[in-house]
């Protein structure tokens, strides 16, 4: 079969049902059951850290679980302190923020506060288990963070009650390490499909609390939150084309034997 | 003297932060917020190398006008335009924004899709059930890719209505990766931090010397 064939079957299976908006059943696993599950069982007041250490490429798997998880937090008068280690993140991060905020009446400063991005991964993890105003003495706007109402009280790790990590990279493995190890952080993450298999050792182990895997745990999430959004549209697209690539493989593998019947 | 000092500033730290770890004595937790203070100052020379290392490697493909060296120019425009802008007018200016929004994320998003297309077509290529290893790989491979989606469960409950699993798409792929791959992944990680473990103690020890530079 042509390659070009393929591709274009490929984009069919992405285009056709994102026109006929196909709504297929979401159950929900295990591990993004827990996460959510220890978000809902936080008090109201408390604070969680998010790192939006994803760039642009990781967006459409990453974005949903990170707008869901925001609602979810202000809708339950939880804090949001957000972060990113990642160089071409504070832009995408900082408009999702605002969008929610907007969305759900949050106020910048008392409900939410965003830091922006500071260099060295670890170097910054290591550096807010002491004081976080050492690594950030402004927010992303600039503000001092000691003139940042909900930044009184927040000193280091110790005040944050999770830190949720959506990554697309190794950063999950470096918050377990230099946060969870070393200043007893409770860790949560949501991350690319890509990535997924190397987690769960750190679920079993109970360093990490949940779990969301890709778009599937956006669309698992979003259900759990109750508002649909792209992670449910696009879990329905990634089906048929997961259900194509399957498809090819079988194709494949029936013409290999057929081939090798024929040579004997 | 220019090797001898690194040796024994490398030996001196990397004790003394080793030591850090174990003591939860006043003395030794100030050493070790004040060395992770002075790490996060040299955390962002990192940056400055990366830029010097992008811009030596861009001029020298333009000096010696290798295969398309004119897209040397565009990663110098890139570079420099948001370099510019992000220090006179902050990330939130709303030319940077607009830059960002809808130039970087686009072609970022762009890139990191085709990855879809190339997958089907090597998938279709590549994955043959030539030997019992391959034809493992492939068939948890499939299962695998059918849990991941909502589709998977639905045409395992029509078809596969017969076996003992319900949502059985799903059910497979979770064990799969609670079971082989989590046995697998933790070996991996024992091994590479053992291997940490005895790269850090050849470094501390000044054993290893490579990234002294030299090759010795």
């Amino acid at each position: 079969m042509d390659r070009r064939f393929v591709f274009i079957l490929v984009a069919l299976a992405v285009i056709i049902p994102m026109l006929l908006s196909i709504n297929l059943p979401v159950s929900v696993s295990e591990p993004t059951q827990q996460f959510y599950d220890y978000v809902e069982a936080l008090p109201a007041g408390s604070t969680i850290m998010i790192a939006f250490d994803y760039g642009p490429s990781s967006l459409a798997e990453l974005n949903p679980m990170a707008k869901a998880l925001l609602k979810q937090c202000f809708d339950r008068d939880i804090r949001v302190i957000a972060i990113t280690l990642i160089v071409d993140a504070p832009t995408l991060a900082s408009a999702l923020i605002q969008e929610v905020a907007t969305e759900k009446g949050a106020v910048e400063g008392e409900d939410y506060v965003f830091l922006g991005y500071r260099p060295g991964q670890v170097q910054v993890m290591l550096g807010m288990g002491t004081d976080i105003a050492s690594v950030y003495d402004t927010d992303y706007n600039g503000t001092a963070i000691s003139e940042i109402p909900m930044m009184q009280n927040i000193t280091n790790y110790d005040q944050i009650d999770l830190l949720v990590d959506f990554a697309s990279s190794d950063t999950v493995e470096s918050w377990i390490i230099y946060a969870n190890v070393r200043y007893n952080q409770t860790i949560a993450a949501g991350v690319t499909g890509v990535i997924i298999a190397q987690m769960f050792p750190y679920l079993q182990t109970g360093q990490l609390v949940g779990l969301l895997s890709g778009i599937l745990g956006a669309a698992e999430y979003e259900n759990l939150v109750g508002a649909p959004a792209k992670g449910m549209q696009w879990i329905n697209v990634e089906s048929f084309v997961h259900l194509l690539i399957v498809g090819l493989v079988i194709i494949g593998n029936i013409t290999y034997f057929i081939h090798r019947t024929r040579e004997g | 003297m220019k090797r001898q000092v690194p040796l024994v500033l490398c030996f001196v730290f990397g004790i003394v932060m080793i030591l850090t770890q174990f003591s939860p004595h006043s003395v030794s937790q100030r050493v070790y917020e004040e060395v992770i203070s002075w790490i996060l100052i040299i955390g962002p020379f990192a940056l400055v190398l990366a830029t010097v290392t992008l811009i030596q490697t861009h001029t020298a493909r333009i000096r010696r006008r290798t295969e398309h060296w004119q897209y040397s120019f565009v990663v110098f425009a890139g570079l420099i335009i948001m370099v510019l802008i992000g220090i006179f007018f902050t990330p939130q200016n709303s030319v940077f924004e607009w830059l960002y929004n809808n130039v970087q994320l686009p072609m970022d998003a762009t890139m990191f899709s085709l990855l879809a297309f190339f997958i089907a077509s090597a998938a279709y290529r590549a994955f043959r059930a030539r030997t019992f290893e391959a034809s493992l790989l492939l068939i948890t491979a499939l299962i695998v890719m059918m849990g991941n989606v909502l589709v998977g469960d639905f045409i395992w409950n029509k078809v596969l209505f017969w076996t003992p699993w319900e949502d059985g798409a799903s059910w497979w792929r979770q064990w799969i990766l609670d079971n082989p791959n989590l046995s697998a992944r933790r070996g991996i990680i024992l091994g590479v931090s053992l291997g940490v473990i005895s790269q850090s103690i050849r470094i501390i020890l000044g054993i290893e010397r490579s990234y002294l530079g030299g090759g010795d």
